[in-house]
């Protein structure tokens, strides 16, 4: 592209031009003033030369045609440098006067992307943007170290009515007045000089101004003398007057800015003709509509002032401003240049100016190379102006002039820029003058500034928009903040430019802009900049980001007023989890202040404050399920489906065939619909998080509701509400106020509450509705700090439900529930259940049921989840005293037969004459004991059925405890059997107290079952030291018990025995009967329990230890506490199934000297096995050689069988029976007694039976003797059933005979 | 240890999924936005630059007024970015290289969703720990 006709060609062309100074008489003024426009701003709308057409031929030889050419006309008043503060007030309105018209863009929505790339440049980098570099350009004028701004020519002006015009022409030209800057040598004030004569034709007639055109063209010259004619309409004045000027007010042209307009062009032409008619009646050149018939700006009122004044001129301003151009100006710049470059080359040639300047005058060589190249430049011969330049910058280098060297720096970059030859050194030269500027220190700032904006257009013409954009934002750094903020949005608009665009870089320097604005006070633009950057930011996840923009949009949109779009925008940053307190404290002050000046409520969809956590929504209603308390519907549905199976009828769960998965129930006709009985409440749970550290207070929280009676309508359209319910409401998202009418049909309850920093809290929503029908949930309203409306609809979401589809889904949210008449419902509660025991707690507790309607209900059952932990007793119970009724009593067997009748397979059937009333209760006991530590989950549901009633026929009222039961005393028993005696055992029971503190009294140990009798042992009889066992301490005692039923110990006595034995001395007689109901129901379900844990085949025996809560030693507890602890299935350790026993005379008196002693022993054998086992018994001769019990040379010596033999062996033989087993070694020695009956026998032994072999043993020689000599073989057959399955035979044993000592004595 | 440094690692849908001001300078509430206004500016130089060079460390891409900021891009594309005020280039490259490497660990475990926010706070306190080795 050609440089002239760009932009940055045509800026250069517009402010880089000659300047005419003006000097003026005030007569001459004052004639202007009648047409309200002072001199200046009269001829400067034909100072600018759209075609002069003129030959122009500098320092070379070649002429060249100058098409385009303006003349800059300024008061000399005003030739002077300003400061930079009056000239910065200068600029401020420029930018506030965009700001008005910001104002109705600011109401209309925020731009969108597209909008934005869609933007042509021109409209990105609007006219008053453009407007303002140039303001900022101009700041700079006549600047000490460049002489673009040195007038050229000087237009002297004198009216006709002057006295001695010739005289005031000399005055005006008085040195003392000019400006200071030609006084002081800094411009050359020998300069081309024009002399007009200004005639007012009002004034007189124009002969006047004639003659002293005549006197004036005698004496200064013929050719630089002209008149002008003004004011020739007789109508130009009054009121008239102003209305002729509207025009040209009107379009903003009443300064000399007016010609840097868009569409210059045209404007100016038509403009001129508007002048014209302003200043002249005579009818000599016609200048009517025809000549602005092209103009693109035709507004009719510039047609009708064209019509009104259709009169011509005698000289026109037009003219003698071409003629005062071409042949005055444009040949006095030549011969200038011409003079300057025949000095600078003979100067050049010759040595260099060795003397440093320290300040330059027009005098010097260096200015006038500067006034030669800036020359050449006006009238665009660049090359010349170049080569110039180029000269200087070496020179001023030199001199270390750095403010001048930047300056013609500055210039070469835009002549290189203009002659588009190189790039590279355009851009070197500016960046080499904006940096030796900003070197230079304050003084330089604006300067760069200047130099920037021109590099910034010289990287746009050539489209490096990401280049310009950074050099706006470096010169935005050296402004103040209204200025940088200009700056700064040209800079975003460049990288919108830029391709690809930027548009993170884009929304960050709108931001910059933005906040320069706010702090130099254009609250508008600042709005304006950030609502642009918007779409930049939209759904952005920098949260920081996005809190700073939409806040302070916001924030600013409330200041200016338009609340709804602040609150909007607040509305986005209020919920700023991630912020501190005190920006969170600030944002919702901001919030709540605009809210309130609001002056109403105001409804928000989705407030994010507080957050509803919709996933965690559930819906609560009661069908023929119902619950005793709200925190039993969290349990599954599936166990209490599992729970209620025996319960409820099995009619209403038919299914037609396997095929129907859905049980059908009576409820039918409402398809898949819930149901939900009228008069009682359907509760909605859900989860409120406050997402700020700050309280928030949220009042009136309730359901949006609607209730249509119409059911039959309705019934068909229930589906299909449920699935097009959530679209629906997405697409149409009705407002708040549709749902409060039909508050008659069913009650919503409210609820406040306050939320502290953080908290998230579960409330639960009540709608209650009154009538049948449908009831939809629509969603919750709520009220935010008694201000802000907030509303939210449910979404169910018709993919999701298809997901969810498959197998074992939960139950699928629906907000349509049918409505049904009122039911009788019961409610109900197990009276002081406990949360906490300790394990093995037995208490008697009370369900109370409660009817609360009109109706009775009958046929109630229950079944509870775990039978250990909880029985229902005997309506006989109700009345006992606790702890007093367990105690033993005559009749105790007829009531626990009947409860088993009741109480089977986890079902309990209340008696068929029980029915509770309207409006009666019914309490029934239920006994309690916490079986197991851990955290037990109990469910009960009851059964009740109900007259009159068509929908519904029975409901099942389900309740849930939760019971955390403690360990309390570990008992463990160990069991092992007497050696002496076959159906007696030592039992040692441990008591560990695992209790921190508290303590238990031993109260009773029970065997169960009439077969055992347990009896402490004598040795340890004084048991009361154990009595009370303290927290953390253990205690072992023994007991005997004995097998009554065994054949073998038939003989002992049984009074003396009892299955029970009181541990606490003084309550011998006051035992528990441990056969009664509710211990021996409990006992029972421990048994089975216990009995499924237990591997081992045989079991023995079961005790029940009862114990008493002592309380912890700082407080005794009041109340009696029952504990009772089960075990079951104990048995001897070690035991094999066949056990055998010698039996004898231990001690023989026989004399040796008659013949040898015959012993006859038994063998008793017994086998405890289930199954038929055979046993061999062998006898040995050869003695087992053991080192520790026979002596070798014992045996063979005269004393024959004596030998020591010590206690600690036989104890030892007996608790190592086995271990002995494998080290069985027999020795070639004799042993001193013979076997004599029998070597060895076979026995068939039955289940559970006992059996005798004979032995006899001879001995020959007084002593003790151990007749073990001998060796035990048993197996078990199994059962045939058994021996098919596995190869294996039944488990098989034997051993070597137990240690059984003879004292053999010889008679005396 | 630079006094300021804002360290980000963003996944290539431009969401950042970690933020950690990593400087000795006390951190300021209001320098919170201007941070991440400044990386997330800087996107549009890393996005053009990271297509012309095989190197995963750009070094400093972009600068706001004495802020810098370098970028490091992994092979699918998720930035590192760091935004300091110090000028030791090998420091940074170290930082971001073993930063690298604990974020294909968080990577690789099975729990973690590509894309989704880093919670790890073991990953936190090792990053913290780079940052005063290497910044």
């Amino acid at each position: 592209m050609d440089p002239l006709r760009s932009y940055l060609g045509r800026l250069l062309l517009e402010e880089i031009t000659p300047v005419v100074m003006v000097l003026t008489t005030p007569l001459a003024e004052a004639a202007c003033k009648k047409s309200g426009l002072s001199f200046v701003d009269m001829l400067s709308p034909f100072s600018l030369f759209k075609k002069i057409d003129v030959p122009v031929r500098t320092a070379s030889e070649v002429p060249y045609r100058l098409q385009m050419f303006k003349i800059r006309m300024v008061y000399a008043s005003d030739v002077r440098k300003e400061d930079y503060e009056v000239a910065d007030e200068k600029i401020k309105p420029v930018v506030s006067e965009a700001d008005e018209k910001a104002l109705p863009d600011l109401l209309s929505g925020p731009p969108q992307l597209e909008d934005v790339l869609g933007k042509p440049e021109a409209e990105l980098c609007p006219l008053w943007i453009k407007k303002f570099n140039r303001e900022l350009m101009r700041t700079l004028s006549f600047s000490e170290h460049e002489t673009f701004d040195h007038p050229v020519a000087c237009l002297l002006v004198v009216s006709s009515m002057d006295k001695e015009p010739i005289s005031k022409f000399v005055d005006l030209f008085n040195t003392n007045q000019l400006p200071s800057l030609l006084n002081e040598g800094i411009m050359d004030p020998q300069i081309l000089k024009h002399y007009l004569v200004l005639h007012d034709q009002q004034e007189g007639p124009q002969d006047i101004a004639v003659n002293v055109l005549a006197e004036m063209r005698s004496t200064l010259g013929s050719n630089d003398c002209k008149l002008l004619c003004i004011n020739s309409s007789t109508e130009a004045d009054g009121s008239n007057a102003d209305n002729s000027w509207l025009p040209y007010k009107a379009l903003g042209l009443n300064n000399h800015e007016g010609t840097c307009f868009l569409s210059m062009d045209d404007l100016n032409e038509v403009l001129q003709h508007l002048v014209y008619i302003m200043c002249v009646p005579f009818p000599l050149r016609f200048a009517g509509g025809t000549n602005a018939k092209e103009g693109k700006l035709c507004c009719s009122v510039i047609f009708l002032a064209l019509d009104h004044y259709s009169s011509v001129l005698p000289l026109l301003i037009k003219d003698f401003m071409q003629d005062f151009a071409s042949n005055h100006i444009i040949p006095y710049m030549e011969q200038k240049i011409r003079v300057l470059n025949q000095q600078v080359a003979t100067t050049r040639k010759g040595f260099r100016n060795q003397i440093k300047n320290l300040w330059y005058t027009f005098t010097s060589i260096e200015s006038q190379i500067r006034v030669l190249g800036d020359f050449a430049f006006m009238l665009r011969d660049y090359e010349l102006a170049l080569s110039n330049y180029r000269l200087l910058a070496t020179d001023y280098k030199l001199d270390k002039a750095w403010k001048r060297f930047a300056g013609v720096q500055e210039m070469s970059g835009l002549c290189y820029s203009m002659l588009d030859q190189s790039r590279k050194d355009a851009e070197y030269c500016m960046e080499n003058a904006f940096s030796t500027y900003l070197r230079i220190g304050s003084s330089g700032q604006r300067s760069a500034t200047r130099c920037g904006l021109w590099w910034a257009e010289m990287l746009k013409t050539r489209g490096q928009y990401r280049e310009a954009s950074s050099v706006y934002f470096r010169i935005s750094n050296e402004e103040p903040s209204l200025h940088s903020a200009v700056l700064l949005e040209q800079a975003a608009s460049c990288y919108l430019l830029s391709s690809p665009p930027m548009l993170r870089k884009y929304g960050f320097h709108l931001i910059l802009a933005g906040n320069s604005y706010y702090m130099s006070d254009q609250k508008k633009h600042a709005v304006r900049t950030y609502r642009n950057a918007l779409f930049v930011y939209k759904q952005n996840p920098w949260s920081y980001i996005n809190d700073h923009v939409h806040f302070n949009v916001g924030r600013w949109y409330g200041v200016l007023g338009i609340l709804d779009v602040a609150i909007k925008h607040l509305l986005e940053v209020i919920a700023c989890s991630h912020q501190s307190l005190s920006t969170q404290n600030m944002f919702l002050n901001d919030f709540f202040h605009y809210v309130q000046s609001m002056g109403k409520k105001f409804d928000v969809h989705k407030l994010q404050l507080p957050v509803f956590n919709m996933s965690s929504l559930r819906v609560v209603h009661e069908d023929h399920r119902t619950y005793a308390s709200d925190a039993d519907v969290d349990v599954s549905e599936s166990t209490w489906q599992e729970l209620e199976e025996e319960l409820i009828p099995s009619s209403s769960v038919v299914r037609t065939n396997w095929l129907d998965t859905q049980p059908k129930s009576s409820l039918r006709k409402f398809k898949d619909s819930s149901v939900c009985v009228a008069g009682e409440a359907v509760k909605v749970n859900v989860e409120l998080k406050n997402p700020l550290q700050i309280p928030v207070d949220v009042s009136g929280i309730s359901l949006i509701c609607q209730l249509s009676t119409n059911l039959d309508a309705l019934s068909s359209d229930v589906s299909g509400l449920t699935l097009d319910g959530g679209k629906d409401q997405v697409n149409i998202e009705p407002s708040v106020s549709i749902f409060e009418t039909n508050a008659d049909n069913f009650i919503v309850s409210q609820l406040d509450i306050i939320l502290r920093g953080g908290e998230s809290k579960r409330v639960q929503l009540d709608v209650t509705p009154k009538v049948e029908g449908v009831l939809k949930l629509v969603g919750i309203r709520w009220t935010l700090s008694n201000s802000v409306v907030g509303y939210q609809y449910f979404e169910f979401d018709a993919q999701k439900k298809n997901k969810k589809g498959k197998k074992g889904r939960r139950r699928p949210f629906n907000n349509n529930l049918v409505v049904i008449k009122g039911l009788p419902k019961l409610s109900g509660s197990i009276e002081h259940m406990p949360t906490k025991a300790f394990a093995g707690d037995l208490q008697l507790l009370k369900l109370n049921l409660r009817n609360h309607s009109e109706f009775a209900v009958k046929g109630i059952k229950m079944k509870i989840s775990n039978p250990r932990f909880l029985i229902p007793g005997d309506s006989s119970d109700i009345g006992l005293e606790f702890s007093h009724c367990l105690k033993k009593q005559k009749q105790s067997v007829v009531s626990s037969k009947s409860m088993k009748e009741n109480f089977k397979g986890l079902l309990f059937v209340f008696p068929q004459d029980i029915e509770i009333q309207a409006g009666a209760t019914l309490s029934w006991p239920i006994w309690f004991h916490a079986a197991t530590p851990g955290n037990v989950s109990l469910y009960i549901s009851l059964y009740y059925e109900m007259e009159n009633s068509s929908d519904i026929k029975y409901r099942t009222l389900r309740m849930h405890y939760s019971v955390e039961v403690l360990p309390s005393l570990d008992i463990s028993f160990a069991i092992s059997m007497s050696s002496s005696r076959l159906q007696e055992y030592i039992v040692r029971m441990d008591v560990v107290n695992k209790t921190p503190s508290e303590s238990f009294v031993l109260h009773q140990l029970s065997c169960v079952g009439s077969k055992w009798a347990i009896s402490a042992l004598t040795s340890c009889s004084s048991i009361s030291s154990v009595e009370t066992v303290s927290a953390n301490q253990a205690v072992s005692c023994f007991f005997k018990i004995k097998d009554f039923e065994a054949d073998s110990c038939k003989e002992a006595g049984s009074g003396s025995y009892r299955s029970d034995i009181a541990l606490h001395p003084g309550t011998s007689g006051d035992v528990f009967d441990v056969a009664r109901a509710p211990l021996a129901d409990f006992h029972f379900q421990e048994r089975y329990r216990q009995g499924k844990l237990a591997k081992g085949p045989c079991s023995l025996l079961d005790f029940v230890l009862i114990s008493k809560a002592a309380g912890n030693s700082s407080k005794p507890s009041p109340d009696l506490q029952l504990l009772s602890h089960h075990t079951c299935h104990c048995s001897a350790r070690n035991q094999s199934p066949v056990w055998w026993l010698m039996e004898g005379p231990r001690t023989i008196t026989h004399d040796f000297s008659k013949s040898c002693c015959e012993v006859s022993i038994q063998l008793v054998i017994h086998n405890s096995a289930e199954h038929r086992s055979s046993v061999r018994v062998a006898t040995f001769d050869a003695m087992p050689e053991k080192s520790q019990t026979v002596h070798p040379h014992d045996s063979t010596s005269v004393q024959g069988g004596w030998y020591d033999v010590s206690l600690e062996n036989d104890i030892k033989t007996i608790s190592s029976a086995k271990s002995t087993h494998h080290e069985k070694q027999y020795s070639k020695s004799i042993s001193p007694y013979v076997w004599c009956s029998l070597s060895s026998a076979q026995i068939d032994l039955q289940p559970d039976s006992c059996s005798r072999v004979p032995l006899k043993v001879c001995i020959f020689a007084p002593g003790t003797y151990n007749f073990s000599n001998y060796e035990l073989q048993w197996k078990v057959h199994p059962s045939k059933r058994a021996q098919v399955n596995e190869d294996v035979n039944g488990p098989s044993g034997g051993g070597p005979g137990h240690p059984f000592y003879v004292t053999v004595l010889q008679s005396v | 240890m630079a006094s300021t440094a804002c360290f980000v690692i963003v996944s290539k849908n431009d969401i950042p999924i970690y933020e950690a001001e990593v400087g000795s300078a006390p951190k300021k509430e209001d320098l919170a936005h201007q941070h991440q206004f400044i990386l997330h500016a800087a996107l549009d130089v890393v996005q053009d630059l990271a297509w012309t060079t095989n190197a995963m460390f750009l070094r400093s891409v972009d600068r706001f007024s004495d802020l810098v900021v370098s970028v490091y891009v992994t092979a699918v594309h998720t930035r590192f970015m760091l935004l300091h005020d110090s000028r030791s280039d090998d420091g940074i490259k170290s930082f971001f290289q073993e930063v690298h490497e604990l974020y294909i660990k968080i990577f690789l475990n099975p729990l973690y969703l590509p894309g989704s926010r880093i919670t790890s706070s073991h990953f936190d306190t090792k990053v913290r720990a780079l940052a005063r080795k290497y910044l």
